[in-house]
Formats: C-alpha cells, structure tokens, sequence
C-alpha cells in the first residue's frame, strides 16, 4: 500500500472526473456547464502536472506530455472564458470554451488508460 | 544534461504543489465572498478577477481593490489570503534558488559542460593530468606551439588559476580525480582527435593509475607518464606505458651530456624549448673533483653520471642511513666546517642537490664564499623562490619541472622530434656544434618551431599527386619560397623516415617518395609557407618548373586549345 501511488492515482482520475463533469451536457447551453468546475478542474490538472515531474522513464515522459496538453488546453479555455463572460456573445462562444474543454478530456483519456496500464503490468 | 534537468524538476514538486494550492483556495474563497452593494444587488467577484487580485497579492505587488472597494467579508478573506499565498510563493522561489546554488548540482552541470566541450574539439588535443608547476608549463608551452590540451587537476584552486591565465585557446578543465576512469572517458581518452595523455601528478600511484587506465581503455594511445621512484617505473614499463619520465635521471642524463657533449645537450635544450625563449647560455662543467650535497635520487643520479664521465665525487649527506650512503661527510653541506672537510677548497664543482630551496642557496653561498672559482649547480625546488635563484648567479640551475616539461615537449611536439633527440646522442659533439651554428643562420638566436610533414593524400595532396603520376621531386623543392622560387625558406630538414629507416640531415637533393615523413626546424613564417607548397598544385608546378599553371575551367580549356595550336604550327 504505497502512499505515493495512492496520491498519484488519485489526482489524476480527479483531473480527468471534473474535466467530464465540465464537459458534459449540451455545448452551447451554458447553464450546463458550471464555471467553478472548469476552475477545480484546471487546479487539480496543475497538480496532477507536477506530480508528474522528474519521472525518467518512457511512460513517464508520454505522461507528463498527456498532461501539459491536458494544461494547454483548459487554461485557454478559461483564457477564452474569461474574454467572453459577461458580454453578449457569451451564448455562442461558450461553445469553444467547451470544445476546448473537450480536447482536454481526450488527453486526461490518455493519462488514465497509461495509469491503469502501468498498474496491470505491476501486477504486485 | 537530462539528469540535472529531472533532478531540478523532482526536487520543485512540493512547492509548486504548494503555491497552486494556496492560490486556489485563496482564488475561490475570494469568489464566495459577498460584494458591496451595487444597483441593489451583491456583487460578486468573477473567477478571473479573483485570479488577478490574487496574482498581484501573492507576489506582493498590491495594486489595489478592483474593480470597486471591497466589503469587509471580502477584506477579511484578503487577509487570509495574503498570509496563506505569500509564505508559498517565496518559499517556491527560495527552493528555486538553492536549487541551482547546490553544489551537487553544480558540479553536474560543470563535468557536462567539460564533457561537451570535450566532444566538440576537432583538432589533435592532449590530456595533462595534473595543473602543478610542470604541467602549468607544460600546458603554456603547448599553447604557445597552438597545440590543444585538456587538463585534469584535483585542486580546485589549481583550476582556478588555469582559468585567469591568458591562453590562445580554450582550455576545457575539469576539477575531478583523474584515477576515475569516468573522469578519463569524458576527458576524451576515447575521443578520435585525443593524441595522448600526460600523468605529470606529484604522486606516483596517481601516476600508475592513469597509465593502466588509459592503456586499457585505449591502447593506441600515447601514454607520458612521471615516475620518481623505480619501483612505479618498471611498473610502468611492464604493461607498455610508452614514455617514463624520472626527473632525476634525466637530469643526470643532462649534466653528463653537458661536461662531455655540450654541443649536444645546446641542441636538445633548444629544440625542446618553449617558443620565444633564447638560446641556454653554454657552461661548461670543469673535469676535476666535485662536492655532491645530498644523496637523495637526484643526488645519486648526478653521482652516478659523473663518476661515468671519470669525475670523482666527495658526497655531503645529511642523512646517511636514510639515503643509504657508504662513504660520505656527515652534515647538511650548509656549515663552513663540514664544506672544509669535504675539500671544498680544492674542488672544482660542487652541486647543492637537497630538497629544500634555502639549504640548496646556504651550501652554495658558503661554499662561494670559501672558493669563489667554484662551478656550481643548483636545484631549484619550487617556482615561487624563483627571484632568491635569479640573483644568486649559479652556473647550472636544475628545475623538475623544466626538465619534465621538456622531455614531454619533445614527445608531443612530433614523435620524429624525439626519435632525432635520440639519434642525436649518439653523435659527436662536434657535429651538434655543426648543426647549431647551421641552425641559427638560418633561424636565428630564439627558439624555433620544429614540425613534421608526412607525404601522404591527406596532408601534402599537390606532391602526392605529383609522385603517382610518375614524376620525381627532390627535397630541395619543398625548401623554396612558393612566393619566389629563386629564395629559400628559413627552414632546415632535420631528419627524413622512410619505411621506418631515419635519414639524419638528409641532402637536399634526395628524391621524395610518398609516405615519407620529414621533421623540419624553423622560423614560424617558413611553417607557415610549407603548406602552401604541400597542397597547391599551382604552387608546386611553379617551384618546379617556373610556368604559372592556369586555375579555372575555362582559362585551362583556352590555354589547352592555344597550346594545340602552338604545336600543329611548329610541327608544320
């Protein structure tokens, strides 16, 4: 039972939860997709980021690639939000705010299938 | 390099995490936290702004309260704020700092910046293991002679110095132990252009290691080692190191060669000198009986050399069980008493050979004092006592480290160098004589530039070509000036090897074959014209036969048809 691990696993299935509980519903209503999520959501992928740091290995580096665009994408997203928010072409930007979003999802996607590969191969 | 960058980001995980959390606590409270009223209603912060107001508090900017007052409950969880995001941010930033101050890390990114700098080097280099006295001279010598070197040293000061040294070139320095073999690879032992390793270090099993590293790591590779006691030598000399390098035999060597051939020890002390300096003024030791003070290895060998030059010796030893003297005069040499029991009065010589620079200067002051006529040699220890030895007018003055610098000159300049040194021993001394005043008529008083030329595709492609194609070239062609071919270069050919047969001071009119190899002696300017004959066609045809060969495609086409011409009229 490593506390490591554990601490590991568990930021990077958070990132990749509230990224799709951002995603999630239809994109160009913006009453489904709630602007606190999108922040935890970037929060917990900065410290998932971090967290993957100074890993030498090969699977360590796609890793840390994975999430540096997972990074990428959500904070222009928020970038974009923030330009939007307020003024009226906030009904039809929203929809790249969530595309972009979208996109961020697919690499914590990634991250998670490499995470639950690495701990098969384990196997301890 | 990837090293120091993972270990940089390993070891900045627990702040960053640090400063994202606080940040995005403080950031989202601030959102929470009800406005002043405006039009009626609370307003709120929006996460952006939250995010700026925070950015500027946490790295304690502090513009202000955008884009109104704030209400108490938001100034409450500013103050919060404050205290909880500062304290974070600088201690990421002192991480940071340390981080690049640790000097594990340091150390990395030197020996990886050593090891790149290493790798890129593109001419003939060597490796000195050491940046004592010797090797310092060593080292300038080489540079002055714009060798490459790399230089291996344990002290960091000794590095240091290297660094304010006003060099030619770049010299990469690592400060390492150079017994690791680590540090032996990434100095380049295995590096294509590396042409040999110098082990100069004070200590022998210093010495011995490197000497077996090298030569099981790369067994081509020319090894110069110092040895001072005999045991290391024929250590040495059992696995192959080629060249061993005892400063107190080869002194003894040197003060033979300097009573019975001094025209010959002139001529090695000159062609091995460091560029710029002149002529060693001859001195020629008296036959006769000398006072020999100190029966360490450097005296023994000079004993051991004079008595084969048929001098005799009367020997003043400190310590006779020590050294393991039979037969000498107890005492340092230093008191007036123990000189007059050793005859100083009717000696012709004495040598002041301890290892200790103010026991050397007192004995030969005493002894000047006693018998002004006496010859004297003295052995100077270390540099810094230098300017106590200039004023002091010895006749001979020994250094280590001159000698050793010399010796290791003479290999690295070129191995033909060393291979006439040689041959030169075993000639007369009037000969040597012959070649010196040859040699200053040509080259003049100072120290000149010795190099040796190879006949082959690569280095001399214009004589290359010429010899397979048939035709012949003398020497005397490579002695012309490619500006004027009726004047002569200031050089002189000191030694031809053929097949590995030596020719010493081959005649100039001796046809050249290709794999030949040539050691020439002269001026910078005449090292510097000889390419220029070696490698333009243009050049050599008009040495040999006066006619300007015409460059460019076209003019030699023209000329072709111009020449056709010319024949079919004169056969007409």
């Amino acid at each position: 039972m490593n506390l490591e691990k554990v601490i590991f696993g568990f930021f990077i299935v958070l990132a990749l939860t509230l990224n799709f509980g951002y995603f999630i519903g239809d994109m160009d209503n913006p009453a489904h997709h709630h602007v606190y999520e999108l922040y935890a959501a970037i929060i917990v992928n900065l410290i998932a980021t971090v967290l993957k740091f100074g890993d030498r290995t090969q699977i360590g580096a796609v890793h840390l690639a994975t999430s540096l665009v997972a990074d990428l994408q959500l904070i222009t997203a928020a970038v974009l939000f923030a330009a939007v928010s307020g003024t009226p072409s906030e009904a039809t930007m929203i929809n790249h705010v969530v595309s972009l979003s979208g996109g961020a999802l697919l690499a914590n996607v990634i991250s998670v299938i490499l995470l639950i590969a690495e701990t098969i191969t384990l196997r301890r | 390099m990837n090293n120091i960058t993972f270990l940089i980001l390993r070891r900045m995980r627990a702040p960053l995490i640090a400063v994202i959390a606080s940040f995005g606590i403080a950031v989202a409270g601030l959102t929470f936290m009800p406005g002043l009223e405006v039009d009626g209603q609370v307003s709120r912060l929006t996460l952006f702004e939250a995010f700026y107001i925070i950015s500027y508090t946490a790295t304690t900017i502090g513009f202000g309260e955008i884009p109104q007052p704030f209400s108490t409950a938001q100034r409450l969880w500013m103050t919060l704020s404050i205290y909880m995001t500062v304290i974070p941010w600088f201690y990421a930033i002192g991480k940071i700092i340390s981080l690049f101050q640790d000097s594990g890390l340091r150390q990395a990114v030197t020996t990886s910046r050593f090891a790149r700098e290493v790798q890129n080097l593109h001419e003939p280099f060597y490796i000195i293991c050491s940046y004592g006295e010797t090797a310092s001279l060593l080292v300038s010598a080489l540079d002055r002679k714009q060798i490459r070197t790399v230089v291996i040293e344990n002290q960091q000061d000794r590095i240091n110095e290297l660094e304010l040294e006003d060099y030619q070139f770049d010299i990469p320095a690592l400060c390492a132990d150079a017994q690791m073999p680590d540090v032996l690879i990434k100095a380049g032992v295995r590096h294509p252009m590396c042409a040999g390793v110098a082990a100069l270090t004070d200590h022998d099993h210093v010495n011995l290691a490197v000497a077996i590293g090298v030569k099981l790591m790369n067994p081509d590779l020319m090894v110069l080692a110092r040895a001072d006691n005999k045991e290391t030598a024929a250590n040495m000399a059992s696995f192959g190191t080629d060249h061993i390098i005892n400063p107190y035999t080869l002194f003894g060597d040197h003060l033979a060669m300097e009573v019975h051939a001094l025209g010959t020890y002139l001529l090695h002390e000159w062609l091995t000198g460091v560029p710029g300096d002149s002529l060693p003024s001859p001195a020629c030791p008296p036959i006769g009986r000398w006072i020999v003070c100190g029966y360490g290895r450097f005296g023994k060998s000079v004993v051991e050399n004079l008595q084969r030059e048929q001098i005799t010796t009367t020997i003043v030893e400190a310590d006779p069980e020590l050294t393991g003297c039979e037969d000498c005069i107890i005492g340092s040499g230093a008191e007036a008493r123990t000189l007059e029991e050793a005859g100083v009065r009717d000696a012709v010589g004495i040598v002041a050979g301890t290892d200790n620079d103010i026991n050397n200067l007192s004995i030969v002051m005493t002894a000047r004092e006693m018998n002004p006529e006496l010859f004297v040699v003295i052995r100077k220890n270390r540099r810094y006592n230098e300017p106590l030895f200039e004023h002091f007018n010895a006749d001979i003055r020994m250094q280590p480290s001159d000698i050793i610098a010399h010796e290791c000159l003479a290999h690295m300049i070129s191995p033909l160098l060393a291979q006439f040194l040689s041959m030169v021993r075993n000639q007369t001394n009037a000969w040597a004589n012959q070649l010196i005043s040859q040699l200053v008529g040509v080259v003049g008083e100072n120290v000149p530039e010795t190099w040796a030329i190879t006949i082959d595709r690569y280095h001399a492609p214009a004589v290359y070509n010429f010899l397979s194609w048939g035709k012949s070239i003398t020497l005397d062609t490579l002695l012309r000036n490619p500006g004027n071919r009726d004047s002569k270069l200031d050089l002189v050919p000191l030694l031809l090897l053929r097949d590995n047969r030596p020719i010493l001071q081959p005649e100039t009119d001796i046809t050249l074959m290709s794999g030949d190899q040539i050691l020439f002696c002269g001026q910078p300017s005449a090292k510097d014209a000889l390419p220029l004959t070696l490698s333009k066609y243009k050049a050599l045809s008009y040495i040999i036969d006066g006619t300007e060969v015409p460059e460019g495609f076209i003019w030699r086409w023209v000329s072709g048809k111009m020449e056709a011409r010319k024949r079919k009229q004169d056969t007409l």
